[in-house]
């Protein structure tokens, strides 16, 4: 058992990474420039790294350490978000960082890496940990990890781990062959999937809000719940993105992932102690429940949307079958909304509306939970059924963070007249402090060993496990696309299926 | 509005204006002041009382800054009472702050009532602060004049807040004594010396892990230790019992702040320029500190309305 450092001061002290060399495949990537190495020194920049702290880039193109350095210099000065931008730390930050040419398929490339990670442990004093970032194709990842095993670069003298991005498989039973191949190599403890989703502050606060007050889980059930709508909206469209969007869509690309963790988050059980695998455990369980559609119920439950052109504000947007790199006959979903039902005691009953898509009318992500009616409709006839309105409880992800409960409330003066209102809880405002990325709070977990915000293969599987059957009928299915406009709220198929149990989608 | 000449302030009164404010916001007159507020109105934001005690000499522009900057992390309703000398004086005044974060269309607005009194109606401003604190929410006071220090009514004021902040390297502060007072009465203290080397005892906690070093020099700028010195051997010490923790001064002019800590031979921080320098053997790294000023420093101090262990040990070690 490791023992407890007497100086640590929990009150005080942000968590801090322990020393370690970070190996970032596909060093020259967007995700590299735009996302992980502006986190990476932002981290060092609240001093959250060790002094012995090391990046080792490796990708294909050749590149002295001074020109990946200085190119990762320009990248973390144009894609650091809210946050100053101080030379002499980069200098500083900037030793550490050293890079390596090589080609995946090569298993030269990982003796010499080997060899490269020994000069940097002992130069660094990384103390041997390292950290493999697989930010490459999702179809290199198990030839990577193979090639990482096969090198004996899976164990050493410190701890191991490697993170990869999704998707996990573009289906079950791909996301099954992937798991294997990752699991010949490394301990499932040893892989982290990251799900930038999880990461955020919000997705974080959920848990916060329900298990940190007494107030909220007693009403978080079937006998209080109507139902609960999840949305994740996009304004934009798939904007020269869609050679790749093309073999993901919205649903691979949002629901299996982001989307069905956030509704685990919402509905699972109380862990009983905030700790990776109390949280994962109860995630997993959740995922788990979630009823499994017969072929002959998807079309019910689940709807499929491409948009043709329209308008996002004023701006005339073209429809997805005229982006570059999209088939003219494409039967891309990007849009997908589905009713899930989770087969447990807490949920019985109650349905999950998921929605993503792209080309909506607005940028938004949010979780909104419809409680039941008040029983007894006493002010009906002076109101004109104002009190009918439900409450509701929207927990906003983005863009606005916070949380809103929604209420009737009597208009000042005589007779007795309800309106809505609405108590809002404003994230920034409540705590002005600048956010993390997700990406600095993932790294910095993955690299101290927490997965509690990674996803673990059995959730991974679980949710495959209530897509797939949409994907199987969708695929033998001919759409009638383009189905919704730009700068709509999707197709009027999403509306019907809402219908159904008499509900309608929020406007958010 | 205040008035001209106030013997009298009541609480009530107080509390009315301020809700006349909010009423006033929230309904403009109909001559069109709406867009001075935005285009989505005003969200009046409240997670504490700040009472803030201060001589009547600071320089006002400069704590309404600070007060300003706290705002966006810890709204809630700010009480400052100016003290000076003098004879039977009281007033008071309300008005409200309000920002509009950047990308949004709705202000955020923050309630701040200002009280200036003379010493000798202290209890007074005891018995008006008390009922305008906000219910249910933590009571937080920052105690920056010298003058309250020695005032009889002091023990009044104090009851007032659930925590205390003093900074104990300013001239004229509360000093350990005081703050071991304060302990031993049952209030949660912070320092703000103590504040200020958070960051340096973040980064020494990291680089001892696992460690337990036979010695350790903590160098000063001056003859005498300042606080900041005294407090992060005192920290030492304690968690670590079997290290021996010297103080050392260069006999400099300065005022006793930390200026480096050495481990061995093979670890040195050596503070400078809003960071530390690390040397471990051959490697060399700077750190950042990122809060140094009063405003990030008294916003650390609101986050906290616990007792802190930590400090509370090193302080009953200085005071013992």
């Amino acid at each position: 058992m490791t023992q407890e450092n007497p100086l640590q001061d929990p009150l005080r002290f942000h968590k801090k990474a322990p020393p370690c060399a970070v190996v970032i495949y596909g060093a020259n990537g967007d995700l590299t420039k735009r996302k992980l190495m502006p986190a990476l020194y932002r981290l060092a920049y609240e001093g959250r790294l060790a002094p012995g702290f090391a990046v080792i880039g490796v990708s294909r193109t050749p590149m002295s350490n001074d020109e990946f350095r200085s190119r990762m210099h320009d990248s973390v000065k144009s894609f650091l978000e809210a946050s100053p931008f101080d030379e002499d730390l980069w200098a500083s930050f900037a030793q550490g960082l050293t890079y390596i040419a090589g080609d995946v398929g090569d298993a030269e490339s990982y003796t010499a890496l080997a060899s490269h990670i020994a000069e940097v442990t002992e130069a660094r004093k990384t103390e041997g940990n390292v950290l493999f970032y697989l930010s490459t194709q999702p179809s290199q990842y198990a030839q990577i990890a193979e090639g990482l095993g096969a090198a004996g670069l899976n164990r050493g003298d410190g701890w191991r781990r490697i993170v990869i991005e999704k998707p996990f498989g573009h289906d079950l039973e791909s996301a099954g062959v992937l798991n294997r191949r990752l699991q010949a190599v490394f301990n499932e403890s040893e892989i982290y999937r990251i799900d930038h989703y999880l990461g955020k502050e919000t997705v974080q606060n959920i848990m916060a809000f329900r298990f940190g007050n007494g107030i909220f889980e007693p009403l978080w059930d079937r006998t209080h719940i109507d139902h609960v709508q999840i949305t994740a909206a996009e304004s934009i469209g798939v904007e020269g993105r869609g050679a790749y969007y093309q073999e993901a869509g919205a649903l691979r690309d949002m629901i299996q992932n982001h989307l069905l963790q956030v509704m685990a988050t919402v509905a699972m059980e109380p862990p009983a102690y905030f700790d990776s695998d109390a949280v994962r455990d109860e995630r997993a369980k959740l995922l788990r429940s979630v009823r499994i559609m017969r072929p002959d119920q998807v079309a019910a439950n689940a709807v499929a949307g491409q948009y043709g052109p329209g308008r996002s504000g004023s701006e005339l947007v073209p429809g997805f079958l005229s982006e570059k790199g999209v088939s003219p006959d494409s039967q891309t979903n990007t849009f997908a909304a589905v009713t899930f039902l989770i087969d447990n005691w807490r949920w019985s009953g109650v349905p999950f509306y998921i929605r993503t898509g792209k080309a909506m009318p607005k940028r938004v992500s949010e979780i909104a939970i419809q409680f039941k009616t008040a029983p007894l409709a006493m002010f009906r006839r002076a109101t004109a059924g104002a009190e009918a309105l439900p409450n509701v409880l929207i927990l906003r992800i983005q863009p606005e963070e916070g949380i809103s409960l929604k209420f009737v409330s009597k208009r000042p003066g005589s007779g007795m007249q309800l309106r809505p209102v609405s108590m809002d809880f404003n994230y920034g405002s409540s705590f002005g402090e600048r956010s993390p990325s997700a990406y600095e709070t993932l790294l910095l977990d993955a690299i101290s060993g927490d997965a509690t915000l990674y996803t673990r293969q059995d959730m991974v599987d679980a949710s495959w496990k209530a897509v797939q059957p949409i994907l199987d009928y969708w695929a033998t299915q001919k759409f009638a696309f383009p189905n919704y406009d730009a700068g709509t709220w999707g197709p009027a198929a999403a509306d019907e299926m809402l219908a159904r149990w008499g509900h309608t989608w929020r406007k958010p | 509005m205040p008035d001209a000449k106030p013997s009298t302030i009541k609480p009530d009164k107080i509390l009315k204006q301020l809700e006349d404010i909010w009423t006033a916001f929230t309904h403009p007159p109909e001559d069109g002041e709406a867009g001075d507020i935005g285009n989505d109105g005003i969200l009046r934001a409240c997670s504490m009382t700040l009472m803030s005690f201060v001589d009547d000499e600071e320089d006002a522009v400069a704590l309404g800054e600070t007060l300003s900057g706290l705002m966006r992390e810890h709204p809630g309703r700010m009480i400052v009472v100016r003290l000076r000398e003098g004879d039977d004086f009281l007033d008071a005044r309300v008005f409200a702050q309000c920002w509009m974060p950047f990308g949004h269309r709705r202000q955020i607005c923050c309630e701040q009532v200002e009280i200036i009194s003379t010493m000798d109606r202290l209890a007074d401003v005891a018995a008006i602060v008390g009922p305008l604190a906000v219910p249910d929410l933590p009571r937080l006071m920052v105690l920056r004049s010298a003058r309250i220090v020695r005032a009889g009514a002091l023990r009044k004021i104090l009851r007032l807040a659930d925590k205390i902040i003093v900074d104990s390297s300013m001239a004229g502060a509360p000093g350990f004594g005081e703050l071991g007072g304060l302990l031993e009465s049952g209030h949660i203290a912070g320092d703000l010396a103590w504040t200020r080397i958070t960051e340096i005892r973040s980064l020494l906690a990291q680089l001892l892990e696992g460690s337990t070093p036979a010695a350790i020099t903590l160098e000063y700028a001056g003859r005498e230790a300042g606080p900041e010195a005294r407090y992060l051997q005192a920290w030492l010490a304690s968690a670590l019992p079997d290290t021996r923790v010297a103080l050392k001064g260069d006999g400099s002019v300065g005022a006793g702040n930390p200026v480096a800590v050495r481990v061995g031979d093979d670890l040195s921080v050596t503070l400078c320029g809003g960071g530390a320098e690390v040397k471990l053997g051959a490697l060399s790294q700077r750190a950042s500190f990122s809060h140094s000023s009063t405003e990030e420093l008294l916003s650390i101090e609101l986050g906290i309305v616990v007792h802190d262990q930590v400090f509370e040990r090193a302080l009953n070690r200085i005071t013992a």
